[in-house]
């Protein structure tokens, strides 16, 4: 059997044997490759996987209605499992409430697994996972620039924003039931779509999912006005990695990287 | 016919610019093609559709509307010059002109919303009749097609295979651009393009009708899972036009602003006391819908959607609102039965 095959014969088991309630996964529709949940074991057949497949279907787990049908399963590539990890590791999921149809990057089925056991192949498998090399180019450019050239690259980039918040929406570390950009008593940052609020909003966002992004790509892709967000997430991300020698979404007990001090953090910025 | 040779589209927004014209036109910008102003020497973006839409530039998504200070005891409001540039929005679609009688309409109801309106008068319209659609186009479904006219004060409809550009205007403000046109335009005579095939997806009006005995069915439960709650949708929407009003400043002076807001976001109807009528994603999603579909027709006589499908094209959880008519039409149907 193919591995799509695979998939979604242990989706239809799943659903028969009431191991899940629902099993999110992605389906074609012309060219583009859109998340589906199935429900109806017989519409298993339905499913579908490539690695065009960008959204990050563990956003999902915050939503009421798909929490209603837990256990959830769902189709996930290692960003994705490592952003299971993550939620386990800041109590969003339980690891009975999840089942990981595990698929490779490079189109390859790892099976059903639990948590333990997706963190297991996480180790195994994809513990050398590097930051995308493309942004990792940009931000060196970036980096070499005069401040004055940066802040006017992301200017312009930040001008574009429509502060429709699918970035943040896309994303499942984005879980705050009230997120900073919408509490006014006091108000933190400008909700007008404007220079200081977008730029406000834009850097808060990254910063809070510094250490606990996963580098999935989601926010960029859903970004209608395409936003370069992954150059701040990649470059947080590989900050934090130089730094505190830490990789988002691989220990499930890892204490967070920005919430918690460590005698042996090297403080590199103070001096 | 008045011709304008496709290739000189360039020239003609440049003969606009220089007639004092902003213009506005679909132009690749970052990766994506976006309605912005047009720069000198930027290629016209003619087959491929603009993520934003002519909205963004009747209704900003954020403008300040009232400035005020106060001191002790004393209060002064300011009032805000409305910015409203002459405006020529070049190659825009008959679905963004097709928006405007939605917009008009809503802006000048209980109310006439001055912003919009000098913003509304101060712009002319040029819509590029469509050749070609793509999967998510449904103007035909929404009352509109891909060679309306409705909305615009001058038409650009490609011929002989795309080369030339037939100019058609109506009105003072369609004259007005053909005669800052100027030498640009050539009489002759051009074979039309046959129109993009849009086919049917929907009957509109039985959607109406199903939304109006269908506050409640388990439909909206199914269509609304993969809906992850952003305004990506509606802020793309040519007929959108929720706003909400907020003071930014300090204790001595403040700036009121209107931002775009929609139905689609949690805090949207969130009450100051913790309840929120809209409890899920489902009633949100069931609120965008009804919105187009039954409340703006039931209001206005007309439907708050003109099927540029943007809203489909953008969402990142691939939903689209025309799939969820698709599937009501289909409920419809199998209810009649």
């Amino acid at each position: 059997m193919s591995p799509i095959d695979r998939l979604r014969a242990d989706a239809a088991d799943l659903l028969r044997q009431g191991r899940a309630k629902v099993v999110l996964g992605y389906r074609q529709r012309g060219g583009q490759c859109i998340p589906v949940a199935v429900t109806d074991p017989e519409a298993a057949g339905a499913l579908a996987w490539d690695p065009a497949c960008k959204q990050n279907l563990a956003a999902y787990l915050r939503k009421p209605e798909v929490r209603r049908l837990r256990p959830v399963a769902l189709v996930a590539r290692p960003a994705v499992m490592r952003s299971l990890v993550v939620l386990a590791a800041e109590s969003q999921v339980r690891p009975e409430d999840v089942v990981v149809l595990a698929v490779g990057d490079d189109g390859e089925y790892h099976g059903v697994l639990d948590l333990a056991g997706t963190a297991a192949l996480l180790k195994e498998k994809y513990a050398d996972l590097g930051h995308d090399a493309a942004a990792m180019k940009r931000i060196e450019e970036l980096a070499a620039m005069t401040p004055e050239e940066r802040a006017a690259f992301w200017a312009a980039e930040f001008a574009k924003c429509t502060r429709c918040y699918a970035c943040r929406a896309a994303c499942p570390a984005c879980y705050c039931e009230r997120c900073i950009v919408e509490r006014n008593q006091p108000q933190w940052i400008s909700t007008a779509a404007r220079s200081h609020g977008n730029y406000a909003w834009n850097v808060i966002r990254a910063f809070h999912l510094a250490g606990r992004c996963t580098e999935c790509g989601a926010c960029e892709a859903a970004c209608p006005q395409g936003i370069p967000l992954m150059l701040l997430n990649v470059g947080l991300a590989a900050d934090v990695e130089r730094q505190f020698g830490a990789k988002a979404g691989y220990d499930a007990e890892a204490e967070p990287v920005i919430g918690s001090w460590n005698a042996e953090d090297p403080e590199e910025f103070i001096r | 016919m008045r011709l304008l040779e496709a290739k000189k589209l360039g020239d003609l927004a440049a003969a606009l610019q220089a007639a004092g014209y902003r213009v506005i036109a679909p132009v690749e910008d970052g990766g994506v093609v976006r309605l912005r102003e047009w720069q000198p020497g930027e290629r016209i973006v003619t087959d491929a559709f603009a993520v934003n839409s002519a909205k963004d530039f009747l209704l900003p998504r954020s403008e300040a509307i009232a400035r005020y200070r106060i001191e002790g005891n004393d209060f002064e409001a300011q009032d805000v010059p409305v910015e409203a540039p002459k405006t020529a929005l070049l190659c825009v679609r008959p679905c963004d002109a097709a928006s405007l009688a939605a917009m008009d309409t809503v802006f000048n109801w209980d109310y006439a919303d001055e912003f919009y309106n000098a913003r509304r008068a101060a712009t002319t319209v040029i819509t590029l009749g469509c050749t070609t659609a793509d999967e998510h186009c449904f103007c035909t479904s929404a009352g509109g097609a891909p060679d309306a006219t409705a909305g615009a004060d001058a038409v650009l409809r490609p011929a002989d295979g795309g080369t030339r550009l037939v100019l058609e205007t109506f009105g003072e403000k369609g004259e007005a651009l053909a005669a800052a046109a100027g030498a640009l335009l050539a009489e002759g005579d051009a074979q039309i393009d046959p129109p993009a095939e849009v086919p049917a997806r929907f009957d509109a009006a039985a959607v109406t009708a199903w939304l109006r005995e269908n506050f409640e069915s388990p439909l909206w439960q199914q269509v609304s899972l993969a809906c992850l709650g952003c305004g990506a949708c509606a802020y793309a929407c040519p007929t959108c036009h929720c706003f909400d009003i907020q003071d930014e400043g300090n204790r001595k002076e403040a700036v009121r602003y209107r931002n775009w807001d929609t139905c689609g976001l949690t805090l949207f109807t969130a009450h100051a006391g913790g309840h929120n009528p809209r409890a899920d994603q489902s009633a949100r999603w069931r609120q965008r819908v009804m919105h187009k579909f039954a409340y703006f027709p039931e209001r206005f006589g007309m439907l708050a959607c003109t099927g540029c499908g943007r809203c489909g094209r953008l969402c990142p959880a691939g939903m689209a609102i025309s799939e969820t008519c698709a599937a009501i039409d289909r409920e419809a149907k199998a209810a009649k039965r």
